[in-house]
């Protein structure tokens, strides 16, 4: 089986007026079908600008990005914006939902807004993902009306709703109090389990890293570490 | 449309805000039906008053101007000189007035001799312009019958009507003698049958009618008229239908404008101003809605970046905001017109103590229509800036902040 992401020679340099800053250098990144890893490193080390990259929000400066055996790296801004909804999913650290929308309506987002509107098969499938991370009691709240973990499932829910190939996703636990953090944690690796979805976790916390069982460290732009497994 | 649905929820999301921008567009709106009624209603206004005593089209023989004739090859010659003794007349008036019969705008006809003369009392002489119709015509260009306030209105072979003014001023009374003395030095002594008040100054110490058939003498008119006066449903087309009469007849036609230019002028001067203002009002409502949909996209960039971030196109979020736009463009228009409506209906309603209107306002003529579209329209390309901002979102930097 060919691997889900393969991101060879990623370099990344911001210019600011005369400055160059080189955040990335030479990074090499393969992922295989249902790994769960963690992208570590200090604050500053590039793994943020490394996940946008993968996430095909930023474009690399100099190297290769394949993801499920498709070159990316050369597609337009259109062609990219298509490849993130049908292959990708997000979940950021702070949760982005849709305020003016219910859990359901959030969790279908991706798939109704280029479909052109809900239909309901894709409300039955938001709702069998509420319930799958355990709000099927909140399916029809407003996402304002709902606690800062049950925000992040429903984040979780709606990246999957596409039903992507890899999932990325940058500190996902970070706003979240240890409880719900375990919780969020314990879905995505049910979730990576049950799936085999491939998971890129992009995190400064150790014991998120502990997790996941693959650790890529990052260090003053380098890929240091990319081995291990739990 | 999902668009639709997003952009529906965004305005609903603080109803007090969006009922607060569909209100200012709606204001404004208001102000633009109310401006293009007072407008139209002051033009209609004077064209009433202008046009309710006279006529809208005049038909007259046409100028004749001096000609070389054409004749045998000599040294010799031949021209023909215009007369300015022999009054222009109109002799085929009869076949004229059947023509104008047939056409379906007209709405009266009063073929005339017009014509200058004097009102002889005693020692005190005044000008008068005399009219002289067919009696069962006396009505159709001016309201004279109803406007009798002593005698009446019946002609007869030797009565004449005069204005209330001209009475006034030579002390005349229905039913006494009077001496009209021409243009063409013919005295006659005329019955005065009534006098009249249309409160037209103009006519009211001008004019005197006669019948037809009474002023042919007086003017040495045997067959002919001077003149045909016609009456439309429209004044407006005045102009179109005196250029097809003169076309159809061989007559000059003038059209009731062109007689009174300036006011044509003064009407077209107060037209341009209501479009500046209605310009004002329809461009501060675009700025209205196109900054409320900036500080909405601004507020939202967080939404439109991880919308982005999971592919959804920029045109979709283009829509949202255009279509938000369009939305509040067709509610704050539907509104501003039922409200505009409503101010011109009640003071149209406003009358003076003297019977006349507060404000000749035309409650139907707030060009609705033209307010609707164009406040649509322009609401949706108020929001193309804000729409076109929220697409090129970076929604990296959107999520990141």
């Amino acid at each position: 089986m060919s691997a889900v992401l393969d991101a060879r020679a990623i370099g990344m340099t911001f210019r600011n007026g005369d400055e160059m800053t080189e955040v990335l250098r030479d990074v090499d990144l393969v992922l295989e079908p249902g790994e769960l890893a963690a992208l570590l490193g200090a604050s500053g080390s590039g793994k943020s600008t490394l996940l946008s990259i993968v996430g095909l929000l930023l474009r690399p400066t100099t190297g290769s990005l394949e993801i499920a055996g498709s070159r990316v790296d050369t597609l337009s801004d259109a062609e990219r914006a298509l490849f993130r909804n049908q292959r990708l999913g997000f979940i950021f650290q702070f949760h982005h939902l849709l305020p003016d929308f219910t859990a359901t309506e959030n969790v279908a987002f991706p798939a109704a807004a280029p479909a052109g509107g809900m239909s309901a098969a894709m409300r039955s499938r938001a709702r069998e993902l509420l319930a799958r991370v355990g709000l099927a009691d909140r399916m029809d709240f407003p996402a304002t009306r709902l606690s800062g973990g049950q925000k992040q499932r429903v984040a979780i829910a709606r990246a999957l709703m596409n039903k992507p190939q890899l999932i990325l996703a940058d500190e996902p636990t970070g706003s979240l109090d240890r409880v719900a953090a375990e919780q969020v944690l314990d879905l995505m690796r049910e979730v990576n389990h049950e799936d085999k979805a491939t998971f890129l976790i992009c995190t400064h916390d150790e014991k998120v890293a502990a997790r996941c069982t693959r650790r890529v460290m990052l260090k003053d732009g380098r890929v240091e570490q990319a081995l291990q497994e739990n | 449309m999902f668009a639709l649905t997003v952009a529906h929820r965004y305005l609903f999301s603080n109803p007090a805000q969006t009922a607060l921008l569909v209100s200012g567009v709606a204001l404004g709106v208001t102000a633009f039906v109310f401006i293009t009624a007072l407008i139209q209603g002051l033009a209609i206004n004077l064209t009433e008053q202008l046009t309710a005593n006279s006529a809208h089209i005049s038909l007259e023989p046409a100028t004749r101007v001096a000609r070389v004739l054409p004749g045998a090859a000599t040294e010799t010659a031949s021209v023909a000189i215009v007369s300015t003794f022999q009054r222009p007349q109109i002799r085929t008036w009869g076949s004229t007035v059947a023509l104008l019969r047939t056409q379906s705008g007209v709405l009266a006809i009063s073929p005339q001799i017009s014509g200058s003369a004097f009102i002889v009392k005693g020692e005190t002489v005044a000008p008068v312009a005399v009219t002289a119709i067919e009696p069962a015509d006396l009505d159709a260009i001016s309201a004279i019958s109803a406007n009798i306030v002593s005698g009446d209105a019946n002609l007869g072979s030797d009565g004449i009507l005069v204005g209330a003014r001209l009475a006034e001023n030579l002390g005349l009374s229905a039913g006494e003698p009077v001496l009209l003395r021409t243009d063409r030095g013919i005295d006659r002594l005329l019955t005065i049958r009534g006098v009249f008040r249309t409160r037209v100054q103009a006519l009211d110490e001008r004019v005197a009618y006669l019948s037809i058939q009474t002023a042919r003498p007086l003017f040495r008119l045997p067959e002919g008229v001077t003149n045909i006066e016609i009456k439309l449903v429209e004044p407006a087309e005045a102009r179109d239908v005196a250029s097809f009469l003169q076309q159809a007849t061989g007559l000059r036609a003038t059209a009731w404008q062109d007689k009174n230019a300036s006011l044509e002028e003064a009407l077209t001067a107060q037209a341009r101003t209501g479009r500046l203002i209605q310009a004002f009002s329809l461009i501060s409502v675009l700025i209205g809605i196109a900054s409320a949909l900036s500080l909405s996209a601004n507020r939202r960039r967080s939404e439109i970046g991880i919308m982005r971030a999971f592919g959804v196109s920029s045109a979709f979020i283009a829509a949202v905001f255009i279509l938000q736009g369009l939305l509040i463009g067709v509610a704050g228009a539907s509104l501003g017109c039922l409200s505009g409506f409503a101010l011109c209906s009640w003071l149209a309603t406003l009358i003076r103590p003297d019977g006349t209107m507060a404000l000749p306002i035309a409650p139907g003529e707030g060009g609705y229509v033209a307010v609707f579209a164009l406040t649509t329209l322009g609401a949706v390309l108020a929001s193309v800036i804000p729409a076109r901002s929220a697409a090129r979102l970076d929604p990296l930097e959107a999520i990141q902040q």
